[in-house]
């Protein structure tokens, strides 16, 4: 799990979600994504993973970071992922902070439906 | 034959501090049973309240009176709110005064107060300020501290209320509630007024602080606590802690439900409600 052939079903599942060629119109941005050890930035062009890489150095851009544990995000992706795991939200909120926000967060409220819609795709995976 | 469900909505004046307040509210059931007004949760509207207002079972004893708190839903806000001075920001004072000012208007005798979320917080305060003025309090998703939540992006230039203020509150929700009634209860949210989400906030987050405050509850009055275990911003430890320091109280949590109960499953939630609504119809006698 969250490996590279993972993010390509991911991918693939976003990319081919019916209200995601809508709801992401306006989503272009550079996110990574943390999962544990394992990071990926992943490029979102007009709300599709136009391409994500986990070759990570110097002149690797993002605007802002998602970070948890494996096994938190595990937890989210399950079908029915149990309470305090079932939502970014219900990881990042200030009582719990499983998930850690880093950079300008202003993406993530700009873009949040879109943006969490293609995170439940990783429910599909 | 036409459906048509029993609701009926109606507008009442209600003055308050020197304002006179133009409010909302649907009311449905029996009208010489016992009155209980229904509380939103922030940002929103009566409209979560639909269920239950259509339910026979709570009919049959219940006058069921669900309110737009002003600023809310087809309750207006003041006539001078576009020339305010400082930002929308609920306060505790406020809205304890402001429901006890409409079941005033409305002619209410002691109404029992059934709120979710910021409705559910509030009834700490009524318990307090208000204990010979209600006869029994529900508190849905309530607790004596819920911090976090109030934050300007819920009423920025350069983001989407509507779209926001729906999407951060959407996963409160239990995955397994239907999808119908939690893209309704997201549906609601996006129709809230600009601001008005984040302001209720203040009173959720900042101005509700009851921490050492619950235990000095008299009991006169009983508290039926509620709580879903998907609710991550009022978790059920945090409703168990409020409800260990209350006097004359119940703690119902509920499973495969979150923080909407009401809207997000009625069925679920109406299952746990009803043993209560006896207790209080058995008191009543």
């Amino acid at each position: 799990m969250f490996d590279t052939s993972w993010m390509t079903r991911w991918q693939s599942a976003v990319n081919t979600n019916g209200p995601m060629s809508w709801l992401g119109k306006h989503l272009t941005a550079d996110i990574l994504l943390g999962f544990g050890e394992k990071q990926f930035v992943v490029n979102f062009r007009n709300g599709k993973v136009a391409s994500f890489t986990d070759q990570l150095g110097p002149e690797t851009c993002y605007q802002l970071a998602l970070k948890a544990p494996a096994e938190s995000w595990a937890k989210f992706c399950e079908k029915m992922p149990p309470p305090m795991y079932n939502d970014i939200w219900a990881m990042a909120h200030p009582l719990h902070g499983r998930l850690q926000m880093e950079g300008d967060q202003k993406v993530l409220w700009q873009n949040m439906r879109a943006m969490f819609w293609a995170f439940d795709r990783m429910r599909e995976v | 034959m036409a459906k048509i469900e029993p609701i009926v909505g109606r507008y009442i004046w209600v003055p308050y501090e020197g304002t006179e307040y133009r409010m909302y509210f649907e009311e449905a059931g029996n009208p010489n049973g016992i009155p209980m007004i229904c509380l939103h949760t922030a940002g929103t509207d009566g409209r979560e309240w639909r269920h239950q207002l259509c339910d026979e079972k709570i009919n049959k004893d219940f006058r069921v009176i669900a309110i737009d708190l002003p600023r809310h839903g087809k309750s207006i806000p003041p006539y001078e709110w576009y020339q305010e001075n400082e930002e929308y920001k609920l306060t505790a004072k406020y809205y304890s005064g402001i429901i006890m000012a409409f079941s005033k208007a409305l002619g209410l005798d002691k109404p029992v107060i059934m709120g979710s979320s910021m409705g559910g917080n509030i009834c700490l305060h009524l318990a307090r300020d208000y204990e010979d003025e209600v006869s029994a309090l529900i508190a849905v998703e309530a607790c004596e501290w819920s911090p976090g939540w109030h934050l300007d992006w819920l009423r920025h230039a350069h983001i989407h209320g509507g779209e926001v203020c729906a999407t951060s509150v959407f996963g409160l929700m239990a995955p397994q509630s239907p999808d119908k009634y939690r893209w309704e209860t997201w549906w609601y949210y996006s129709q809230g007024g600009p601001g008005i989400f984040k302001g209720d906030l203040y009173f959720y987050s900042y101005d509700h602080d009851f921490r050492g405050q619950t235990q000095k509850l008299s009991g006169k009055v009983p508290i039926y606590y509620m709580t879903g275990v998907y609710d991550f911003a009022c978790t059920p430890e945090m409703t168990e802690e409020a409800a260990r320091n209350t006097k004359n109280s119940e703690c119902i949590i509920m499973e495969e439900i979150g923080h909407f109960p009401m809207s997000e499953n009625p069925e679920v939630f109406n299952r746990y409600l009803y043993p209560v609504l006896e207790k209080i119809v058995a008191a009543a006698k």
